[in-house]
């Protein structure tokens, strides 16, 4: 397990942020204005292609999967963004578009002399593109036929995957029962493929209410009730899970 | 003596100079062009944002079955408003809106990172994206609205919603009383990114 799956619940954390602006810095904007356009020309997408050199996939899950392979220490030490631009920085690395160096040398030039600017240059079509992602988005939902082995009501038990990079089952839901409010309509993927963890082919998502009782026994508020949409893949008859832990 | 949880004393300088020189290396190398950055940026000041979110739940306000419709089929509704295009966009794909009622306050959160729906809502804000806010609220709802100024009556029931799979929630918060006067336009001024998520509630002004 990795502590930043388990982050629902978690004691003695102290009092919470309540700072409503979206960048504290305007360093972050820069990065988050990066990630976006990244996802923009991720080379999935059904877009048109441009002159752009960025030929390979990135989407929301490789920054989760960036964020969630962190030691959990250095996960609560840096900030939002921070690990946005370590995780974004170490992408353009690993996969060979620059270079450690050529980045450590540059941020010291940046550094001593922070008016310098940027260099101007690039082909337009390469915005339109960007600009077309943010319009027409990324659906997961997929036009295939599955099967939806729960309806609303049906009392569901939630599996304990093995996931190792990334995961959408939230620690606190591992091994809980739970009710089905919703069944979307459809078959939804996610936008890689989770490995051991089950995710990745199109399948049935729904949205499950669990009973805060049940899930902190004895230690939770009065009078609320706590859902979370999941995938299929999470989910299973009671009947299944008892069988399991009788065997 | 490890030194896992000290940083430099330059901390944001340095961050700022390496974003630069991660910027500038894309643009030299091809990736981007040296207006990406703030087409992005400039989309989120034009495009999507909380004044999407703003006027739909101001329509909602006035026109009771509006609401209905837009809970039942957030998209569908959303889809009757002159709202500018990318309203079905980044993030926005699959959106719900849960309403709040006397009984009932919704509060939105996401455990695992910071889903959010950027057409209605634009960018979350730290709050949102805090760990400590991600962990708490999910156990202990009241004491962290308590934090935010939103007392919250045991008798009313609240609804926590966990963005763990492609569903981007938004709430839409009761019209303040005293209000029963003013135009769509003045109404959509009192709704707030923070009232959207449920750790506010409008207020007349």
């Amino acid at each position: 397990m990795k502590l930043q799956h388990y982050l629902g619940g978690l004691e003695g954390l102290g009092p919470v942020s309540t700072e409503t602006r979206v960048f504290v810095e305007t360093w972050e904007t820069r990065i988050f204005g990066i990630h976006t356009a990244m996802m923009a020309l991720s080379s999935q997408l059904p877009l048109p292609r441009t002159s752009s050199t960025f030929t390979t996939v990135w989407t929301w899950a490789d920054l989760r999967k960036g964020a969630e392979s962190l030691n959990p220490f250095d996960y609560f030490k840096f900030r939002y963004y921070e690990k946005w631009l370590g995780g974004i920085s170490g992408y353009f690395i690993y996969n060979g578009y620059i270079t450690a160096k050529e980045l450590d040398a540059l941020t010291e030039e940046y550094y001593n002399d922070p008016s310098k600017s940027v260099p101007a240059a690039g082909d337009a079509a390469i915005d339109d593109r960007v600009v077309q992602y943010l319009v027409e988005g990324d659906s997961p939902k997929r036009d295939t036929n599955v099967s939806f082995d729960f309806a609303v009501g049906d009392f569901v038990s939630i599996k304990n995957v093995p996931s190792i990079e990334h995961t959408r089952l939230p620690g606190f839901l591992r091994n809980k029962n739970g009710t089905v409010e919703t069944v979307y309509d459809g078959a939804y993927v996610y936008l890689c493929d989770t490995g051991t963890d089950g995710i990745g082919a199109a399948m049935p998502v729904y949205c499950i209410r669990f009973e805060p009782e049940d899930l902190w026994p004895g230690n939770a508020e009065k009078n609320f009730s706590l859902y979370a949409d999941l995938y299929a893949h999470y989910l299973e008859a009671p009947a299944a899970a008892s069988a399991k832990q009788a065997a | 003596m490890i030194d896992r949880f000290q940083y430099r004393e330059d901390r944001e300088a340095y961050s700022a100079a390496r974003v630069k020189a991660l910027e500038a290396l894309l643009i030299k190398k091809g990736i981007i062009t040296d207006k990406t950055v703030d087409t992005v940026l400039d989309f989120f000041e034009t495009k999507m944002g909380p004044f999407n979110g703003a006027k739909i739940v101001a329509r909602a306000w006035v026109d009771p079955s509006f609401k209905d419709r837009l809970v039942a089929d957030t998209p569908a509704a959303i889809a009757e408003l002159n709202l500018p295009e990318g309203m079905a966009g980044a993030e926005g794909e699959h959106m719900r809106a849960v309403a709040n009622s006397p009984n009932v306050h919704n509060l939105i959160i996401c455990t695992l990172c910071s889903c959010y729906p950027w057409p209605v809502l634009g960018l979350p804000p730290y709050w949102y994206k805090d760990p400590t806010f991600r962990s708490r609220a999910a156990r202990e709802p009241r004491a962290v609205l308590n934090e935010f100024g939103l007392p919250v009556p045991e008798a009313i029931e609240i609804k926590v919603w966990d963005s763990s799979a492609q569903i981007r929630w938004f709430v839409v918060p009761e019209r303040p009383v005293g209000t029963e006067g003013m135009t769509e336009a003045e109404l959509e001024a009192l709704v707030t990114p923070e009232a959207m998520m449920g750790v506010a509630i409008a207020k007349a002004a």
